[in-house]
């Protein structure tokens, strides 16, 4: 057995790292293959071409701001609305961010960079969890660069090749209502919400944003009710942390 | 097949992303958020996600309202695959009885 052979046995290898990576997100990615091409399928009806919604989810890379967008698409699309919801649905980036940076403290800036660029849920829980897990077994040092690289290209590749088919697909399918795939979205968001549950005191702002886009949804006309209701919740979530 | 202002909302909405995705590491790391600053930033996301299909919660179609309560249910105690499958199969058989 050569040196390099042993070290890869050992599990310290870097091919056996990414490999591990690329193997740890296999059920995620399943499960995200549907609603990427459910997404796909919704942007060509609103009128994207495949080169644009592939551009989108290549160049974005945030699956919840992009079925945001895309729900709200217009043409020709409201772009403040469109890049300050983006901005508001991927804030939680921040605070995930954030939890990230004292694993990152070794890896020099021009790896942080790209690698934060295809930091993702499901990317960032990956590394996270296993660097955590790294150091507890006294594994230095806890993050391991290329098993989270593993696991965000292969999100990455997944997300933008199932949005392309799905968008390639969605002219075939004709109107989605009919089938009922408008309610793929409230079924995306609501599941994202509950993977966001803290408590039922953290989500009393939720309620109040709901409330409040509805109300406006119902008496204003145009696309309001987003900023209202996400306006509002934000001045609801400021007031009640105070007295949590 | 490329429309110029979409180019630039999908160019806006990367640029966005980016900045969310480094901000927490070059802005955050070595400083400590105040407890109120960090319950807004949690809520934010799903202030935003609710914002966006409240009109289907105020839905003037019974099926439609039907099939939201389904999926709704179905959200909170299954993962994303069953959860979309049960929510378009069940807009799709209500719509189809219903109306």
């Amino acid at each position: 057995m050569s040196i390099s052979q042993a070290v890869e046995a050992a599990g310290n290898g870097s091919q056996s790292e990414f490999r591990r990576g690329v193997t740890s997100c296999a059920p995620v990615q399943v499960g995200t293959i549907p609603y990427a091409l459910v997404l796909g399928a919704q942007a060509t009806q609103k009128g994207l071409s495949t080169v644009e919604l592939s551009m989108m989810t290549g160049l974005n890379f945030a699956g919840g701001s992009e079925f945001a967008a895309i729900q709200l698409w217009t043409s020709p699309p409201h772009i403040l609305l469109i890049v300050a919801i983006t901005f508001l649905v991927n804030s939680r980036h921040l605070l995930m961010g954030a939890a990230l940076a004292p694993f990152l403290r070794e890896l020099p800036r021009r790896k942080v960079f790209p690698a934060l660029f295809l930091m993702c849920d499901e990317s960032w829980a990956l590394g996270l969890a296993d660097a955590k897990q790294r150091a507890a077994a006294g594994i230095g040092p806890a993050f391991s660069p290329r098993y989270y690289m593993g696991a965000a290209l292969a999100m990455y590749l997944t997300w933008v090749a199932f949005t392309s088919l799905g968008a390639l697909l969605g002219p075939m399918l004709g109107d989605v209502g009919t089938y009922g795939f408008d309610m793929a979205f409230p079924a995306v968001f609501l599941v994202l919400m509950r993977g966001m549950w803290k408590s039922v005191a953290a989500a009393r702002p939720w309620l109040v944003s709901l409330v409040v886009a509805a109300l406006v949804y119902l008496f204003i006309p145009g696309a309001w009710y987003v900023a209202a209701g996400a306006v509002s919740g934000l001045l609801a979530a400021w007031l009640m942390a105070g007295d949590a | 097949m490329i429309d110029m202002t979409t180019l630039f909302t999908i160019v806006l909405m990367a640029g966005v992303t980016y900045l969310t995705r480094i901000g927490g590491y070059v802005v955050l790391r070595n400083r400590v958020l105040s407890a109120r600053a960090t319950a807004v930033m949690e809520a934010a996301p799903g202030c935003v996600l609710i914002s966006v299909i409240a009109p289907a919660f105020v839905s003037r179609n019974p099926a439609d309202l039907l099939a939201l309560a389904i999926t709704f249910i179905a959200a909170t105690r299954l993962s994303m695959l069953p959860t979309v499958l049960i929510g378009v199969a069940s807009a799709a058989l209500l719509r189809l009885f219903i109306g």
